[in-house]
């Protein structure tokens, strides 16, 4: 699978028919090419399906691919060929969004590879912090409580306290998860090199799954308080 | 061969210009009179004839309801999204308004995009003349804040127009281009863009490549209803309250008076940018005047506010950009509100830079426009604009909810599929929602769209659409349907919530034909009568006062000669030779405009000693 980038398939070209379309155009008569039916990001870059991206090199990569592909370049072509660069300048561009970001660029990869769908991914509580999830959701109902009762500016002082406090512990285990990835993300890239079987690399993506709906999960609940907090001042 | 140009349709002003041949740079195109600034006012003439740029300005004075200035407000908006407009602008909405706003002009009823492709007519033919071919293609700017229907609105006028629209560009991203121009630029760049009607905050980031220059957007935010209108409009409230509490005169019953009032108080604006203090001198309706000093220092504490406005914008952008005041290499001021010195101090004070003020800021943007027109005009392309949506564009989701699918900021063209299926068993149809704007709620959203996706009857999920929206390099969107199972792609056809039809605006495009048909001659008549009225009454004005005693009897009888002789003309239909006869009255009366001006002075001195006291 990871060999897939180079063993091309090759392409009939819409324009002159030989078959030299593969890439962005036509290796013959030069058009611009539709896409293929399975976008893969990384490939529109040129790039394997690693997960460490020099992002000075990525910027690169899409600065050079603009001047190439943007709708600019196909004001007096044909009809047909300027819905080409629109289509293929817009996916450049969701590419490059899309890798740019470590963790879209994670999320990306599982998703292409069947592991993650849009919209069923669980967050899941860390079991290591399910107690103190529990007592930061009493916090939190017992400041909303003190605040709906007008409550006394003491007691809502205390508890703003203890909710910063239980915040910073939980962005101190974001820190903790966003490590985690960093490791797993060169353990898959070193296992694309070595060309590692279906099932590591099956094991390596579970662990990246679950690390992200922790992450997702911790997230949502620091910034829940953060926005409980601001509402208190 | 006909030529591309870049028009600024501002709300203000509009500037038509192209690149020049001979030096290689951008230039606006001088109109009739004398200046590139063509205002954005249109006025209908009784006789349906219409009027653009100066002659119309000259209505605002006395035909009011027929004539309409800063339309660019009510481009793609609803009648829901203008009521705070309505308050503070002369806008007639017509009651037939529920899709497409319609304001009545005398006897006509127009839309927007209608009322904006006249000024971009005239723009049009400044350039045919001067360039003596044909124009039919043009870059148009837009406030990079404009939402969709905003730009298809602009769009429209210039399809209306007669205009092929290349690309509409945002203001502040054109406004980058012509300043680069004028001097190589690289790093991170803040284009701070306070117009007439809109601000905008635009964050690029400047590349030097192998290819070329490349000028990435990273950011933009902005207000499309905060602009150097909302300085007039609250100079005009506060000196309103001052002559109902001072004199007992409401100019409500007024309306000619308060644009003569409102004229006068952007007069003092100008002038507080260059001077400390300034007098305005307004004659009561019924008798009387109203003298008012302003200081510059009072006049910026009335105006902090709305200065202050646009910082959190500019906050916004850098944060969007990951960016600190203090990363930004350059800070580039556009637009004419950023004449105002407390404007500039803020901005300095906030970047802690001194920003660019080098290019006249009313014509950068139209500059910047020609240069883009170039660029897609002769391929030959040695930069490039890469920008950005301002807006996530979203759809509808159970409960109300908005979920997001283009987050703002994406570099343009962007693109996101969708897949939908069907909940319930045969079910017949899926309703989408297409909404664009920052909040959690459809309610709180601009909605582009609604449209059903017709599916063939089944088991519930087995229908799969899958639905394509992409945002084109002029931040418009599109979108498209695919049934996967057939296999066949139906493009749907999207029907606007709100803004023009494509059937209605081929009706107005036979309309416009017609009307744009109105003889040249017809035209200039028109416009050189009105002239020699205005010019006829001030001159009975003039020599109705005590300082016309001060002629010489010849001098007297020169003008009453130069006054018959411009009224015979006026009977007649040769338009030249009534701009000849306008000219030896204005000659004529030179030493009496002189002596009134001498009187004017000496009367507002007077006005300042009795302030006082």
């Amino acid at each position: 699978m990871t060999s897939a980038s180079t063993t091309t398939i090759t392409a009939i070209c819409w324009s002159c028919g030989k078959p030299a379309a593969s890439g962005h155009f036509c290796a013959a008569c030069g058009k611009i090419q539709p896409l293929a039916g399975d976008a893969d990001y990384f490939a529109f870059f040129g790039l394997p399906q690693k997960l460490s991206i020099d992002a000075g090199d990525l910027e690169q990569r899409f600065h050079a691919l603009s001047w190439k592909l943007h709708p600019d370049n196909f004001v007096r072509a044909s009809e047909s060929e300027r819905e080409l660069s629109l289509e293929r300048s817009s996916q450049l561009n969701d590419a490059y969004r899309t890798l740019l970001d470590p963790i879209s660029r994670v999320e990306y990869l599982l998703a292409h590879q069947g592991m993650r769908r849009e919209g069923q991914h669980k967050q899941q509580a860390p079991p290591e912090l399910l107690e103190e999830v529990f007592e930061l959701n009493e916090s939190l109902d017992e400041l909303r409580m003190a605040r709906a009762a007008g409550g006394d500016p003491e007691e809502r002082a205390r508890l703003s306290k203890t909710l910063s406090a239980a915040a910073k512990k939980f962005e101190a285990s974001l820190a903790g998860v966003d490590a985690e990835l960093r490791q797993l993300f060169a353990a898959w890239d070193k296992a694309i090199d070595a060309d590692a079987d279906e099932t590591a690399r099956r094991a390596l993506m579970e662990r990246m799954n679950a690390a992200l709906n922790r992450r997702s999960y911790i997230r949502n609940l620091v910034a829940g308080v953060h926005g409980e907090l601001a509402e208190n001042c | 061969m006909s030529k591309t140009v870049g028009i600024d349709l501002g709300t203000t002003y509009s500037l038509i210009a192209y690149q020049d041949p001979a030096t290689g740079r951008p230039r606006c195109v001088q109109g009739p009179y004398g200046t590139p600034l063509c205002p954005s006012i249109v006025s209908v003439d009784p006789d349906g004839a219409i009027l653009v740029g100066e002659p119309a300005r000259r209505r605002l004075l006395t035909q009011s309801s027929r004539t309409i200035y800063s339309v660019k407000r009510l481009m793609g908006r609803g009648i829901d999204d203008v009521q705070d407009e309505l308050k503070l602008f002369p806008f007639e909405i017509a009651p037939e308004s529920a899709n497409v706003l319609r304001v009545r002009l005398g006897d006509r009823v127009l839309t927007p995009p209608e009322i904006s492709a006249f000024i971009l007519r005239e723009l049009r033919q400044w350039a045919e003349q001067l360039f003596g071919e044909p124009v039919d293609r043009a870059v148009i700017t837009v406030p990079a804040y404009f939402n969709d229907a905003q730009r298809q609105a602009t769009k429209d006028a210039g399809r209306l127009a007669g205009l092929e629209v290349l690309r509409l560009v945002n203001e502040p991203t054109a406004a980058a281009l012509a300043y680069s121009l004028h001097e190589k630029r690289s790093g991170k760049v803040a284009v701070y863009d306070f117009g007439g009607g809109t601000f905008d905050i635009s964050i690029l980031k400047l590349v030097s490549t192998g290819e070329g220059e490349i000028y990435q957007v990273l950011s933009t935010n902005g207000d499309t209803h905060l602009g150097g209108d909302d300085l007039d409009n609250l100079l005009l409230s506060r000196a309103r309250e001052e002559i109902l509490r001072e004199h007992g005169v409401d100019l409500a019953a007024h309306p000619e008076a308060v644009q003569e009032l409102r004229k006068s108080l952007i007069r003092a604006k100008h002038d507080l940018s260059a001077e400390d203090r300034t007098a305005v001198i307004f004659d009561l309706p019924g008798g009387g005047t109203w003298v008012r000093e302003f200081s510059r220092a009072e006049f910026e504490s009335w105006i902090a506010p709305i200065v202050e406005r646009t910082i959190g914008p500019v906050k916004m952008a850098l944060g969007d950009a990951k960016l600190a005041p203090s990363d930004i290499d350059e800070v580039v001021l556009v637009g004419g509100s950023t004449r105002v010195p407390l404007v500039r101090r803020r901005v300095e004070e906030f970047f802690g830079r001194r920003p660019h003020i080098e290019l006249n800021p009313d014509e950068v943007v139209a500059l910047g426009a020609a240069v883009q027109a170039d660029i897609l005009e002769s391929g030959v392309r040695d930069m490039l604009l890469l920008d950005v949506t301002p807006l996530s564009l979203g759809i509808e989701t159970m409960g109300g909810v908005v979920a997001k699918i283009i987050p703002r900021n994406s570099t343009i063209p962007a693109s996101a599929q969708e897949m939908f299926t069907t909940g319930v068993e045969n079910q017949t149809g899926i309703d989408i929602h297409v909404l664009q704007g920052e909040r959690e709620l459809a309610k709180d959203c601009r909605s582009l769209a609604r449209f059903t996706l017709r599916v063939p009857p089944g088991p519930a999920g087995l229908a799969r659409i899958e639905v394509k929206f992409l945002i084109d390099a002029s931040g418009i969107l599109q979108v498209s349907a695919k049934d996967l199972r057939a296999g066949a792609q139906h493009s749907i056809e999207v029907q606007p919530s709100y803004g023009l039809g494509d059937t209605e605006i081929e009706r107005m495009l036979e309309e416009s034909i017609e009307h744009a048909e109105q003889d040249f001659t017809e035209r200039q008549l028109i416009e050189a009568r009105n002239e020699a009225e205005i010019t006829l009454v001030a001159t009975q004005k003039s020599l109705a006062r005590d300082q016309a005693q001060a002629l010489a009897g010849d001098e007297r009888r020169a003008i009453d000669d130069a006054v018959a002789l411009l009224r015979e003309a006026m009977s007649g239909r040769d338009y030249k030779l009534i701009r000849t006869r306008l000219d030896a009255l204005n000659t004529a009366t030179e030493h009496l405009a002189e002596l009134q001006m001498n009187h004017a002075l000496s009367e507002a001195l007077e006005g300042k000693r009795l302030g006082q006291v």
